[in-house]
């Protein structure tokens, strides 16, 4: 469904809020079918803030974004796609731990997404956060 | 669970829904819309207005995702219970609004927390005025909404037989497969004519007993019968909200024994948005169709 609407229905996001109304209708449904997903993402967005310069905001197309000063280097739909940058080397890296996948929109680029289902997920998603967080510290 | 207790946590959910509920009043107070006539604003923007003001109340308890989200859902689920005692909603018209009430205050809540952690007052005041611009815009524009369904389905019967039981029909005794017939909306049961003529009354009796009074209007037998619905029923789950202005069988000789049975409605709405009402009103006047051509297509394939 979220595959279809991105896909198919993605020239809607230009309309102002339209993507946040539909993360927010996501955020509503896993709460009434999945509630430990939002409370994973919970524990991402602890995790990010321990870490020194970081805030979070509310992501342009729905969802929690995840900053290094100001600047994006994250964000997690509320469907508990983890989408993240990182550069083509190390997406090709990753991606030979046969854990992530390419950007759900973006394939071409360094931005990779990480479905989380699982507990065993929110730690691999930590590691990519913290992962990306070091890159954004670096190329400063 | 701690912070259920904290006062300016209840004090948001509380707060934001006697505002709501004090718009949606003024509004309706000094409104020139026609009684009954709900907006797009006061489905969207009041319950997003809601939702900033509960993450006013909200914002320096610490909340996550999690918590937040749920809070907001109860404090949807107390506009949507508020709306049964004091609007006099009905309990299928607030099922299907819930979604729709639900996702802006979580919406509301959520741009909320972004606006008041960034504490620039100047874009937050300028936010809550467009949308305050777009309540007023949208509550002194004037709302027509009207729409025609159509749907059709072959019968193993001629003409002549199929109109038989067009003009009026027995009882329908086939369960339910809609879900909202299931969930207690009212079904299409029975028919009735005072005569088989043009100008004559018809009844269209639903399963909580509501009767729509119907004038036959075009009676051209074998081919076409058309009603126009004089009085509609007062039930509150469409009262105000949508009325049911006339209805149409057309039946087509297929020339092969088999009749297509063409049943049209037309109806005005006075609930808006649109674009989120009328999939329901489609939805439904397609089932009431569905209903009824079937249990006339049953009649009509007996031997």
């Amino acid at each position: 469904m979220f595959s279809f609407v991105v896909k198919r229905l993605g020239f809607l996001k230009s309309i102002p809020l339209l993507a946040i109304v539909y993360d927010c209708l996501i955020k509503l449904w896993i709460l009434l079918t999945n509630p430990r997903l939002l409370g994973w993402i919970d524990e991402l967005e602890e995790t990010v803030l321990l870490l020194p310069n970081t805030n979070i905001s509310l992501h342009q197309y729905g969802g929690l974004q995840f900053n290094y000063k100001n600047k994006e280097f994250a964000h997690c739909h509320s469907n508990g796609i983890l989408d993240v940058l990182f550069n083509l080397k190390i997406k090709q890296d990753l991606m030979e731990h046969g854990k992530i996948q390419p950007h759900h929109v973006f394939e071409h680029s360094g931005w990779i997404s990480f479905y989380i289902k699982t507990t065993e997920d929110v730690n691999y998603a930590k590691d990519l956060l913290v992962l990306a967080y070091q890159r954004s510290v670096k190329f400063e | 669970m701690e912070n259920f207790f904290k006062p300016r946590l209840l004090l948001g959910i509380v707060l934001a829904n006697i505002i709501g509920l004090g718009i949606i009043y003024i509004n309706t107070y000094f409104n020139s819309q026609k009684d009954g006539i709900l907006i797009f604003s006061e489905f969207v923007i009041i319950p997003l207005l809601m939702g900033i003001i509960c993450a006013w109340f909200w914002k320096d308890l610490g909340l996550r995702g999690w918590p937040m989200t749920g809070y907001a859902v109860l404090a949807g689920l107390l506009a949507i219970l508020l709306s049964f005692f004091i609007l006099g909603e009905g309990v299928i018209c607030l099922l299907i609004v819930s979604p729709l009430i639900l996702g802006f205050v979580i919406t509301g809540v959520f741009i909320g927390r972004a606006m008041f952690k960034k504490k620039n007052q100047t874009v937050n005041v300028s936010f809550v005025g467009i949308l305050l611009i777009f309540f007023v815009v949208d509550s002194l524009s004037d709302h027509h909404y009207a729409n025609m369904v159509s749907d059709q389905i072959i019968i193993k019967a001629t003409p002549d037989e199929v109109w038989k039981h067009v003009v009026a029909f027995e009882k329908i005794k086939q369960d339910n497969n809609y879900w909202l017939f299931k969930f207690g909306m009212p079904s299409p049961m029975e028919t009735s004519v005072t005569a088989k003529k043009l100008g004559a009354g018809r009844k269209c009796i639903f399963s909580n007993g509501y009767v729509f009074d119907e004038k036959i209007v075009v009676f051209d037998v074998n081919r076409d019968l058309t009603f126009d619905i004089v009085k509609q029923p007062q039930d509150p789950e469409i009262m105000g909200h949508i009325d049911i202005d006339r209805g149409q069988f057309l039946l087509t000789d297929n020339s092969d024994g088999t009749t297509t049975l063409t049943g049209n409605s037309w109806y005005k709405l006075y609930v808006f948005p649109t674009w989120y009402y009328d999939l329901w009103a489609e939805s439904i006047t397609r089932n009431v169709h569905f209903r009824v051509m079937e249990h006339i297509k049953v009649l009509s394939e007996v031997k």
